[in-house]
């Protein structure tokens, strides 16, 4: 029987198995989007050191199961083309490849396949993806993001710490519009129902605060009287989370944010982390820190010396509405609260 | 077609020559608009006003075709107030020059058709601009996805002013009109070169009698469509010799007795644009209005002016065919639907 430091392992990507001794790589693929020929490097893994099995990880990673504890060092010496390649290469971070992973804290970065491919797509997650994988690792805190494409949200950013949603802010030509209403029956069907055709201009005619920025208006229009802006646009829904204790749907947090607002704010979130857990970090999700340090702390100092863009809409408030598998189960001792107390 | 070398023009020469003929013209011409297509991070090609020749995009196929520079999209045509009415005035003086691939070109030849020569009627509106138009040809750098203008033989053309070749430093021309040369351009062997095949070859089908135009119309070839096309005309607004449109009368909200008469293009894959007198609609399914929509491009219009299928060969609807319908492989089938057809009768015969 061996002494093994499963923490340890953990961080370095390796997760304990019901088997004593042996172990789960997760590598890492920031956006789920990789050069095909990577997939050799984690066959060569699970036939070599795992069990012959692969397995598609919940959050896009790679896991070669199976690994024998022993064999750890091996492994992290064959994936570091890996690590150079997705890590350093493709994302631009700065990071030592030659253990393995440093951190398991910040979670493999979901994205569905978004505007590399989707013709639902608003904007690219995988672009995003990278640049945010650049901010966040390698670092202690954890904290789960998932990208989707358009609100249609197939990556799930409703159940994230951080979920960004791609979305746009199509233009209307009316000049170039015949009132076909191919858009205003896309909307009504698919979306949120903003738009309405002036039966006496037919002319379409817009409720621009309800839009979602899906853009299927745009995917419909056959003259092109709707197109997107050649700028990016996100939303941000916060605190989603699965768990045992009180699941939730994160909450619209920011809407309308440039790419350039987002990384803005995500520069923020090492910082906030350290501040909530007072240096010391624990393998907590992100959803927690915020309830610690309570939405309007959060907002504080998650914004703190951003520059938002002209049209970004923050929360004032957030309501989040959990499922609580037990009831009041918020309801404790004064001495088991959490809350951040302010330096 | 002789062949000469054409003249040489780049960077501040032809600055200084696209400046002459700017104070002349206004200059049509394909130019990319920003993530203007229809999916995320895609641009589209247009045809808009330009006044650097820079801004042309020469390599590769407008998605939307150049009869926008002479039928805009929406057009006011008169404005009234009260008892009173006029005529709007054309929106700029100078005379247009168009660049324009050879099948562009030859798509006008429709187009007048309809605006000038259809039921002895001339549309002033469309005159007042045709009047002013000069092409100015642009060589097609490559064959692009789908052309088949040599099917059509609208792979050259002489209605032009002048002709011309892009590459990143500047223009290869040849000016038939005297006036649109340069004394800057230097000599060179470069030809201009027209297409002389394509990949893509496409054979209309010529019909017999109306009798198998009808029957074609209830063959089971149009079901497919029924779910395949989501009548969204996108089609016809890209199609460089469509002409519909719908003509409507706009009051300003602040005063009802003030407004203006436009005309938008319209599109017979549209719901609605077949409604009659009690909003009677008589293609009720997409597959009526896509059998309608091909039956006028190869039989209709050629029934009325016999002059050939209304069709250049561009195949800018199948390009921008949002359920990847292709129109030449439309005609293909109804080519075997007619083989079918006639291949019954004979059997009837018998």
């Amino acid at each position: 029987m061996q002494d093994i430091n499963i923490k340890k392992l953990q961080n370095n990507c390796f997760r304990q198995s019901k088997v004593a001794g042996e172990f789960m790589l997760q590598l890492r693929v920031p956006g789920g989007l990789i050069d095909a020929d990577l997939l050799d490097i984690i066959k060569h893994v699970c036939n070599t050191w795992g069990d012959g099995k692969f397995h598609i990880g919940t959050r896009m990673t790679l896991n070669a199961t199976g690994i024998k504890y022993e064999d750890i060092p091996a492994v992290n010496a064959y994936i570091q083309p890996y690590l150079e390649r997705v890590e350093k290469e493709m994302c631009g971070v700065e990071m030592e490849t030659d253990k393995g992973y440093p951190y398991i804290a910040p979670r493999n970065i979901v994205a569905c396949i978004g505007g590399a491919h989707c013709i639902k797509a608003a904007q690219n997650t995988q672009k995003l993806a990278h640049a945010l994988e650049r901010i966040l690792y390698p670092n202690p805190y954890h904290i789960k993001v998932n990208i989707a494409g358009c609100p249609n949200d197939c990556a799930k950013a409703h159940f994230a710490d951080f979920g960004i949603i791609g979305c746009t802010k199509p233009i209307y030509d009316q000049d170039r519009c015949i009132g076909c209403s191919s858009c205003v029956n896309k909307c009504k069907k698919a979306a949120t129902r903003v738009l309405s055709l002036n039966e006496q201009t037919h002319k379409v005619e817009k409720d621009a605060c309800c839009c979602v920025g899906c853009g299927e208006c745009v995917s419909v229009c056959p003259t092109g009287a709707w197109r997107r802006p050649d700028k990016e646009y996100w939303k941000i829904v916060l605190g989603g989370r699965t768990g045992k204790q009180y699941p939730r749907m994160g909450q619209m947090f920011a809407n309308w944010l440039t790419t350039d607002t987002v990384l803005q704010i995500f520069a923020n979130w090492p910082k906030f982390s350290e501040w909530v857990l007072g240096g010391k970090p624990l393998y907590i999700h992100g959803g927690h820190l915020i309830d610690r340090a309570g939405y309007h702390k959060f907002k504080e100092k998650i914004l703190e010396g951003v520059t938002l863009n002209p049209e970004a809409l923050i929360a004032d408030q957030v309501h989040w509405t959990e499922k609580e598998y037990r009831s009041n189960i918020h309801v404790k001792a004064l001495a088991d609260h959490v809350t951040v107390k302010d330096a | 077609m002789e062949e000469v070398g054409l003249k040489r023009l780049t960077g501040d020469a032809l600055d200084r020559y696209f400046g002459t003929l700017l104070d002349r013209f206004q200059i049509w011409a394909p130019v990319c608009i920003p993530a203007g297509g229809r999916y995320q991070g895609q641009d589209a090609v247009q045809y808009k006003p330009v006044s650097n020749w820079r801004d042309i995009v020469w390599d590769r196929r407008s998605d939307y075709s150049s009869r926008e520079a002479i039928l805009p999209i929406t057009q006011t045509l008169y404005t009234f107030t009260g008892d009173d009415y006029r005529e709007v005035k054309p929106k700029q003086a100078k005379d247009l020059l168009i660049l324009a691939r050879s099948c562009d070109i030859h798509a006008i030849r429709h187009l007048d058709e309809i605006f000038l020569q259809n039921g002895g009627y001339e549309d002033s509106f469309y005159r007042r601009v045709r009047d002013k138009v000069h092409f100015a040809l642009m060589e097609c750098t490559h064959e692009f996805d789908g052309c088949f203008c040599v099917s059509l033989g609208t792979n050259d053309t002489d209605d032009y002013a002048m002709r011309l070749a892009f590459d990143d430093e500047g223009i290869f021309f040849e000016a038939k009109d005297p006036s649109l040369d340069c004394a800057d351009a230097t000599p060179s062997d470069r030809a201009f070169s027209n297409p002389t095949e394509n990949e893509l070859k496409v054979e209309f089908p010529e019909f017999r009698s109306i009798e198998e135009v009808n029957e074609l119309k209830s063959h089971p070839m149009w079901d497919e469509y029924n779910s395949r096309c989501i009548s969204c005309g996108a089609c016809t607004i890209v199609c460089s010799t469509c002409t519909c449109f719908e003509t409507r009368d706009i009051v300003y909200s602040l005063n009802h007795h003030v407004g203006e008469r436009r005309r938008t293009a319209s599109s017979c894959m549209v719901a609605g644009f077949d409604a009659v007198a009690g909003s009677k609609g008589i293609r009720l399914e997409a597959k009526d209005r896509y059998r309608y929509k091909i039956m006028h491009k190869i039989y209709a219009h050629d029934a009325r002016f016999h002059t050939g299928p209304m069709c250049v060969g561009c195949n800018r609807c199948s390009a921008h065919c949002p359920q990847l319908i292709s129109y030449p492989a439309t005609i293909n089938k109804v080519s075997q639907a007619l083989r079918e057809i006639r291949e019954q009768e004979v059997g009837y015969g018998e």
